[in-house]
């Protein structure tokens, strides 16, 4: 346990620290790969732990960062930038959740998709939400008495926000709550006739996976200053799966190595070669195809082979001495 | 001087009409895999613009619209088949999502390749020179291509009836979309008639792709504007259901049309509210079986 | 356990050893004397990567003609492609601007990044020459001093030809454009002087952004009795609309005019004889008979395969023209931002378009002329054909205070 804190500690600190061994630029990355992170990880408390596939998660990173931009254009603190949208994503998560969860399975899929769709309609059209170029010049809040216009302040924030999400989602997980969630992940008639609710489980956790995207959708606006209504394009969805998957489904940890994978691919392969598309679309493929463990999937693999060689080799060699 | 308003609605229903028949086609394809193999084959918008780009290309070096109708088609299915020969059927014994997982990647690789291949810049696509001008019927103005796709449309939707409800290969469709493990049963292969389906599926989105070129043109991106239209036309009709297809794509069709003639500013709102209503109160659609 | 701790090392290693290789990137700024290093962000995939080839191919073109070479430092290009996206755009721009630390920026094409990129612009103290994009409010309540452009506002195609078609075409019109900020900004341009000539809008439809089926709308301008449509449409949706005009027989009974981008050469060829006696306004047509566009046109074509130039490259032209004489005029000091900037401003040549000269008020360009122009068949093809033009256009600068 001690290992695994240590571990996490690290790489916090790491991530924290990265301003300083590199330039704007890639701290910018890994910055949209922390945020981008967090989504990914909301979305996968919902699919990989519960089970429940989204194609309309977008809706609430969407919606966060539409709450955010408008609240910070009236008074930038955390109010604004971060409980309202939060709140309000939880809020929508709620009535979307309670009309989705009574569908499961591709319905389930049609309908999450059709409920991000409609906030795509609305926001591309409506001009005071400045329809298809959205809104601009967000400023960033003041927390706590800091003003998180500064660079080295903003990073600080990401980080610790993102280390208080992983905390979170992981203590939610590892929790009596999310023991139920994996049980009705495995098999959710069991769970009914145990005499869990598991409607409420599956509500809750929806709501929860709601309110942590619309928090990613706030950082989003605050990063950039700016949201358009592509962020409730169901392909935004899409994209976020394509993190989980790729990363590792059911681990939080691979939905931001996922995230990663995703950015770098964007960004860096898309400076060398305009075919970033084609590669990463084989990539995601492969991944579905032949390592549907993603990458932690795969890690976890390796190490378990790895561990395994001192016994596979003893064995190895008994069983040639036996031929002798 | 403006026109009578019968023949304004009279006009609007054409147009409502010419739309619904793309959508048709579409959502036939889309339909009769997802009954039959289980999987929402996001990739389905790529095949209509995998039709549209083989259409151009096939006119571009014959020069026959006609030609291009029919071999686009069986090209593109082709490579429905193949796609589903090799990255699909490995995935049968795996959730259904992974499937739906593995299309959405096919979105990207195709999109790609055909950015490659063709460049980015819309590419336009000659209409037949037997229908490029326009028509007028009680009143209405239409373009003569458009009144062509009507009439191709419906056309096309009477022989799928026809193999469907009358032959033997229909059956085993019609089987296999009821009880696949239960037509397996039966000695018939499955497999293979899953990827037949697959295929005749994108061949039809390939189908419409080529007849909407001369409309909308050929650009990458066609792909997944589509989709969403071609996901709701199906859950509206009821997935799995030839006779729900089409009553969606009409549907969806008139009122995508009149919603954006008379009520612009809500028309793209409007079919997604009819959507999300369907799946909500009626998820099986007009004609699709009873969820159990 | 021990697995688990494997997995966060790896992670947190490769993190490291990332960190260190990309750390590379953090160059630093370069001394004097070093290469001027001019940022673009352009579409370079996708639908408008024409519009971003053709002002790159320009620029390159006037940039070779003085050797690559300015004020004895050389000139460096870097190129980036911005997708249409704004996420992207942005993401490009920082990079420039940060990483690359160009001197000076130019582009986009996409008004979303221009306005999503203004405020790191000015905070930045980064000059920034506008090679396209036509967001009004640049020239208006967002401009600044550091940025200046070198192609139009979205008001200016548009003014000009609201008493133009109010006098030559018909007073009962139909308009359209796609239903964003610069199509609202287009057309809003056209009726504010489009009415007080005396004109009357019959009827008015924005279908949304990226629409292809333009049935129903066609459909309503028969209906309405108009008996001209003017419209704004480019790209993909200016292909679709053409054709679609052509396909349901309009245009015999009622005339098609708009903003020039409805038929520039991005388009043409995709339109083709769909577009004949379309009437649009634009700054700039290839067939314009002054020696400098003479010039343009052939060393263009001569470089380019016989391409030829289209608005959108006379703007990269102008663009690097004005990089050019600054540089120049400043002696190649580019640390000297403020000595850049008011250089910039009064910067004044003989362009392909015309007189070329900023307007202090708003450092937007002042059109030399807004030509009216006609799709006609000419020798090599579908072309824009001048028939009219009116004088001196400057965006009306409205809420713009400068120096800001």
């Amino acid at each position: 346990m001690t290992a695994r804190v240590v571990a996490f500690a690290v790489v916090i600190v790491a991530l924290a620290l990265f301003p300083s061994v590199a330039g704007n630029y890639p701290v910018k990355l890994l910055q949209e790969i922390l945020i981008w992170g967090v989504f990914a990880m909301s979305l996968d408390l919902l699919m990989g732990f519960t089970g429940m596939v989204s194609f309309g998660h977008s809706a609430f990173f969407g919606l966060g960062g539409y709450v955010a931009a408008l609240a910070l254009l009236q008074s930038p603190g955390a109010l604004a930038g971060l409980v309202l949208p939060a709140a309000a994503a939880a809020l929508v998560a709620l009535v979307v959740g309670f009309l989705s969860i009574r569908v499961s399975g591709v319905y389930f899929i049609m309908l999450t998709l059709a409920f991000s769709q409609m906030f795509f309609a609305v926001t591309f059209q409506v001009q005071r939400l400045g329809a298809e170029d959205g809104i601009v010049g967000v400023p960033r809040p003041r927390i706590l008495g800091v003003d998180l216009a500064g660079a080295t302040a903003f990073h600080l924030y990401l980080v610790a926000l993102l280390a208080l999400l992983a905390i979170l989602l992981w203590r939610i997980v590892q929790s009596p709550f999310g023991h139920v969630l994996r049980g009705i992940h495995e098999n959710e008639a069991r769970m009914e006739a145990v005499g869990y609710p598991v409607r409420r489980y599956k509500l809750l956790a929806f709501v929860i996976a709601g309110s942590v995207a619309g928090i990613a959708g706030a950082l989003y606006t605050q990063l950039n200053g700016y949201i358009s209504p592509d962020a409730f394009f169901w392909t935004t969805s899409g994209e976020a799966l394509l993190m989980v998957i790729i990363g590792g489904t059911g681990t939080l940890a691979g939905a931001v190595l996922g995230a990663a994978a995703f950015i770098l691919l964007q960004s860096l392969v898309s400076t060398y070669t305009e075919r970033w598309m084609l590669i990463l679309g084989v990539t995601f493929i492969v991944f579905v195809l032949f390592a549907p463990g993603g990458i932690v999937g795969t890690m976890r693999g390796a190490a378990r082979t790895a561990r395994a060689w001192p016994r596979r080799a003893g064995a190895a060699r008994r069983a040639l001495r036996r031929q002798a | 001087m403006p026109v009578p308003i019968l023949a304004d609605v009279f006009a609007q229903t054409l147009n409502g009409l010419s739309y619904g028949v793309l959508l048709f086609l579409l959502s036939v394809g889309l339909t009769l895999i997802f009954g039959m193999l289980d999987v929402v084959n996001l990739a389905h918008g790529s095949f209509y613009m995998l039709g549209a780009y083989a259409g151009l290309a096939l006119i571009a070096a014959t020069g026959n619209f006609w030609l291009a109708l029919i071999a686009a088609p069986i090209v593109v299915g082709g490579l429905g088949m193949l796609v589903e020969r090799t990255c699909l059927r490995p995935l049968y014994r795996r959730p259904p999502l992974d499937q739906i997982l593995l299309t959405f990647g096919f979105i990207y690789l195709f999109e790609d390749v055909v950015k490659w291949i063709w460049g980015g810049r819309i590419r336009s696509i000659p209409s037949p020179a037997l229908f490029s001008g326009s028509v007028t019927l009680f009143g209405a103005t239409i373009p003569s291509y458009r009144v062509f796709v009507i009439v191709f449309g419906l056309t096309v939707a009477a022989a799928l009836w026809a193999l469907i409800e009358r032959t033997r290969l229909g059956s085993i469709i019609r089987a296999g979309v009821f009880d696949a493990e239960m037509t397996a049963g039966l000695g018939i292969n499955v497999h293979r008639v899953f990827t037949g389906v697959f295929g005749f599926g994108a061949a039809l989105a390939a189908l419409s792709g080529v007849i909407a070129g001369p409309i909308q043109s050929a650009y990458p991106a066609m792909g997944t504007e589509i989709l969403v239209r071609t996901l709701i036309v199906v859950v509206v009709g009821g997935l799995g259901s030839l006779k729900g297809s089409l009553a969606g794509s009409l549907i969806i069709g008139q009122a995508e049309t009149f919603g954006k003639a008379w009520l612009p500013d809500t028309a793209m709102l409007i079919i997604y509210v009819v959507m999300a209503l369907v799946v909500l109160l009626r998820p099986q659609g007009l004609f699709g079986r009873p969820l159990k | 356990m021990r697995a688990l701790t494997r997995r966060q090392f790896l992670a947190g290693t490769s993190l490291a050893a990332t960190s260190v290789a990309v750390g590379g990137w953090a160059r630093p700024g370069h001394a004097q004397g070093g290469p001027v290093k001019i940022g673009l962000v352009l579409p370079y995939t996708g639908v408008y990567a024409v519009l971003g080839e053709s002002i790159t191919q320009a620029m390159e073109l006037v940039f070779a003609r003085e050797n690559w070479t300015v004020a004895g430092r050389k000139i460096e290009m870097i190129k980036e492609d911005d997708e249409m996206k704004p996420p992207v755009g942005i993401r490009k721009t920082e990079k420039l601007i940060d990483s690359d630390k160009v001197d000076i920026l130019t582009g986009p094409v996409h008004s979303g990044i221009l306005m999503g990129m203004r405020d790191k612009v000015h905070s930045s103290k980064t000059i920034l020459i506008v090679s396209n994009a036509g967001a009004d409010a640049i020239s208006r309540d967002r401009c600044s001093k550091w940025i200046f452009r070198a192609s139009f506002s979205n008001w200016q195609p548009n003014a000009p030809m609201g008493p133009w078609v109010a006098k030559n075409v018909a007073k009962e019109v139909f308009i359209a454009a796609p239903n964003y900020q610069a199509g609202k900004d287009q057309l809003g341009a056209f009726k504010e002087t489009f009415v007080p000539a005396g004109g009357k809008i019959i009827g008015e439809d924005y279908p949304k952004l990226g629409e292809t089926d333009y049935a129903p709308y066609l459909t309503k301008i028969r209906q309405s009795g108009a008996k001209a449509v003017y419209a704004f449409f480019s790209g993909t949706d200016a292909v679709n609309f053409v054709k679609q005009y052509d396909q349901f027989g309009l245009k015999q009974h009622v005339r098609l005019t708009g903003a020039g981008f409805l038929v520039e050469p991005d388009v043409l060829p995709a339109q083709g004889n769909a577009a004949l006696g379309v009437v649009s306004g634009h700054f700039y047509t290839p067939l314009l008979d002054n020696a400098v566009n003479q010039r343009f046109v052939k060393e263009f074509k001569e470089k380019f395969g016989g391409k030829m130039p289209d608005g959108f490259a006379c703007q990269g032209y102008d663009t690097a023209e004005t990089i050019v004489r600054a540089l120049k005029a400043v002696n190649g000091n580019t640390q000297d931002k403020d000595k850049l900037v008011a250089v910039i401003e009064k910067t004044e040549f003989e362009s392909p378009r015309g007189h070329f000269r900023f307007d202090p008020k708003t450092h937007n360009v002042i059109q030399p002329f807004i030509y009216v122009r006609e799709v006609k068949e000419v020798a090599g093809g579908l072309n824009n054909v001048v028939i009219d033009k009116i004088a001196s256009v400057a965006d009306p600068g409205t809420g713009c205070t400068l120096p800001a």
